[in-house]
């Protein structure tokens, strides 16, 4: 929990998370001061003197707010599944930042027999897949650029998220299987959701209409 | 690879000056209050059968023991990870009373993976447990003591967080949910992730009826009368649900009586992790720290494992990290003297004299390189006409 008692810390990551969680905080009447891709600040403040926001790495959301550090975040499903979700509670799709987390690789590319090279950032969610289906495959940890794997023979398969297709057809690759769609999240660091309970509730709800009301149209 | 070879693993803590100290002062406390209380201490070994430690309440926290080999009986050991299972056994083979027993215990734990920020492997743990008694009485006498003992480190402003994990234990048997399935929904109703809930209602996996139940649990947190009355709207039509609504209410009020300072709390889907919890749970909360400080609850099916079914209510602490969040760091340190390196009987009677009344007398070693204020003395003995008496030195530049 963010050490002000009646301060709430909003955890989010750069780039499309950022750019589309600001409408949904916009209809609950949140506006950040200064623009992350500008400013140099760590911390931002918004138009309300009791809110304020935090810009990370999308893999550390988890950790700011599963230990207090941020009372609140925006989080892949993929993030929470990779680094898991002790000390915090998921209770919002916000269906932003869609995506599907898929196998790649060669059109041809066999799936079976022997023990698959599978190059991927999200080791855990590609290891249980496979596990899942009974497949003894080793995991390549790569940090980015997954697509390049296969093509110079480092692996055989990759895990990656899709939102278009079109990085993997440029390079000559297919989605392959589907292992499941990912959205964004709104995550609540434990104790911050009960001792500043009416605050993020409210906060909770507001975000809830507006997420229904865009999905509506 | 080069390193230092007398590093300690990682997560694995000692406890130097002046820390050591506090940290005893704050354990010679904790059991004197306990007690006062009438909760008899029990000290259990650091290492069992790991059967005896796994079973019924420790089966959580198995895949976090270390374990080794006993040469002896070629049977597996494990070192503790809670002692709760420890008392439970206690209880139930040792002592084996028909009438209540209050036991609590101060010692250390380990678990092989560091636990959050930080992340230390060993806690102290402390904590106290009432053995044969099954209603929220005893429960709400462990409350009370577990305020008492977070009162007594100097922990202030706690919040408490009430719930029943027996609203959780209807829905699922109701619906005859279990095996991999229960595991899941168990997972999801401590994150609170209604979006799985619904796709597994949207797929059928959970009937419409199970499904809106579970999701209506979820969301049942909040202000405790608000909470409960939502909470009978919604789930009241189940006797053992509401059976557990009115000992939530019951605690609810008695908390309001006792401890009308402490802002309450209810979470109706908390479980606090745990799978061996049957009834009343609650957990505190300061401002500062992300996650419970303390927690506790009933446990009633325990003794089943040990041959005995009693029923059981306890909770527990991390000693270390109520002390961190005290922020003591004052040592009540006694006052220390300089006593010189001589044979005489008056300065041995002195000395001794002086000891008994509450200070620190350490002898200056012939040769050594430190003098009395280096030595961290505020006086030292000198003889003047035969008598030897405290002289007070000028503080330490």
């Amino acid at each position: 929990m963010s050490k002000q008692a009646n301060k709430i810390r909003i955890a989010l990551s750069k780039g499309r998370i950022f750019k589309e969680t600001l409408p949904l905080l916009a209809a609950v009447g949140i506006e950040p001061d200064d623009d992350p891709e500008t400013s140099r600040k760590l911390i931002l403040g918004t138009n309300q003197p009791d809110v304020d926001l935090v810009v990370i790495r999308a893999t550390d959301v988890p950790t700011y707010v599963g230990h207090g550090a941020a009372d609140v975040g925006v989080a892949g499903k993929d993030v929470l599944l990779e680094h898991g979700s002790e000390g915090l509670y998921e209770p919002l799709d916000l269906r932003i930042a869609q995506c599907r987390m898929m196998v790649a690789g060669f059109p041809n590319a066999s799936m079976e027999g022997q023990r698959l090279r599978i190059a991927t950032k999200y080791i855990n969610s590609a290891r249980r897949h496979f596990a899942a289906q009974g497949k003894q495959v080793e995991i390549i940890k790569l940090y980015g650029s997954m697509e390049l794997a296969p093509i110079v023979g480092l692996s055989d398969l990759i895990v990656d998220l899709v939102e278009s297709g079109n990085t993997l057809k440029a390079n000559g690759l297919e989605p392959i299987e589907h292992i499941m769609d990912i959205s964004s999240r709104l995550i609540v660091n434990k104790a911050a959701w009960k001792m500043k309970h009416a605050r993020i509730k409210a906060l909770l709800e507001g975000v809830r209409a507006a997420v229904e009301s865009k999905n509506n149209e | 690879m080069d390193y230092a070879h007398w590093l300690l693993p990682e997560g694995i803590d000692e406890f130097l000056p002046p820390r050591s100290l506090l940290l005893e002062q704050q354990r010679r406390r904790m059991l004197d209050l306990f007690d006062s209380w009438g909760y008899e201490l029990i000290i259990p070994p650091m290492m069992e059968y790991l059967e005896s430690l796994t079973s019924g309440v420790g089966q959580d926290l198995a895949p976090q023991m270390f374990k080794l080999m006993d040469q002896l009986s070629g049977r597996q050991l494990g070192i503790r990870t809670d002692i709760t299972p420890q008392a439970a056994r206690v209880d139930a083979h040792q002592l084996r009373k028909e009438q209540p027993t209050r036991l609590c215990y101060l010692g250390e734990v380990m678990r092989t993976l560091p636990n959050g920020l930080g992340g230390s492997r060993s806690q102290i743990q402390l904590g106290a447990e009432l053995f044969g008694h099954s209603g929220i009485e005893s429960d709400f006498e462990i409350l009370s003591l577990m305020m008492a003992a977070i009162g007594c480190t100097g922990v202030q402003d706690i919040y408490l967080d009430l719930g029943h994990v027996g609203i959780y234990r209807t829905l699922i048997q109701d619906a005859d949910l279990d095996g991999p399935l229960e595991s899941r929904i168990f997972s999801a109703m401590q994150r609170k992730d209604l979006p799985w809930l619904q796709s597994q209602m949207d797929d059928g996996t959970l009937d419409a009826c199970t499904g809106a139940r579970l999701i209506a649990l979820a969301q049942l947190n909040g202000e405790a009368a608000e909470t409960l009355a939502l909470a009978h709207e919604q789930l009241g039509d189940s006797q053992r649900v509401k059976s557990a609504l009115a000992e939530l209410q019951q605690t609810a009020e008695w908390v309001g009586q006792h401890f009308p300072d402490t802002p309450l709390y209810m979470d109706l889907a908390e479980l606090r992790g745990y799978r061996y919890q049957t009834g009343l749970v609650f957990a505190a909360f300061i401002e500062t720290e992300g996650h419970e400080i303390a927690r506790g609850g009933r446990y009633d099916a325990i003794g089943e494992t040990f041959g005995r079914a009693r029923p059981a209510t306890g909770f527990s602490a991390d000693l270390l990290k109520l002390m961190a969040l005290a922020h003591q760091s004052e040592t009540a340190s006694k006052p220390r003297v300089a006593a010189p390196w001589q044979f005489s009987a008056r300065l041995h009677e002195k000395k001794a004299s002086l000891r008994k009344q509450g200070y620190q007398v350490i002898n200056m070693l012939p040769g050594q390189q430190a003098d009395a204020q280096a030595m961290g003395c505020q006086h030292e003995l000198i003889e003047q006409s035969g008598e030897w008496v405290l002289h007070e030195l000028p503080p330490n530049a």
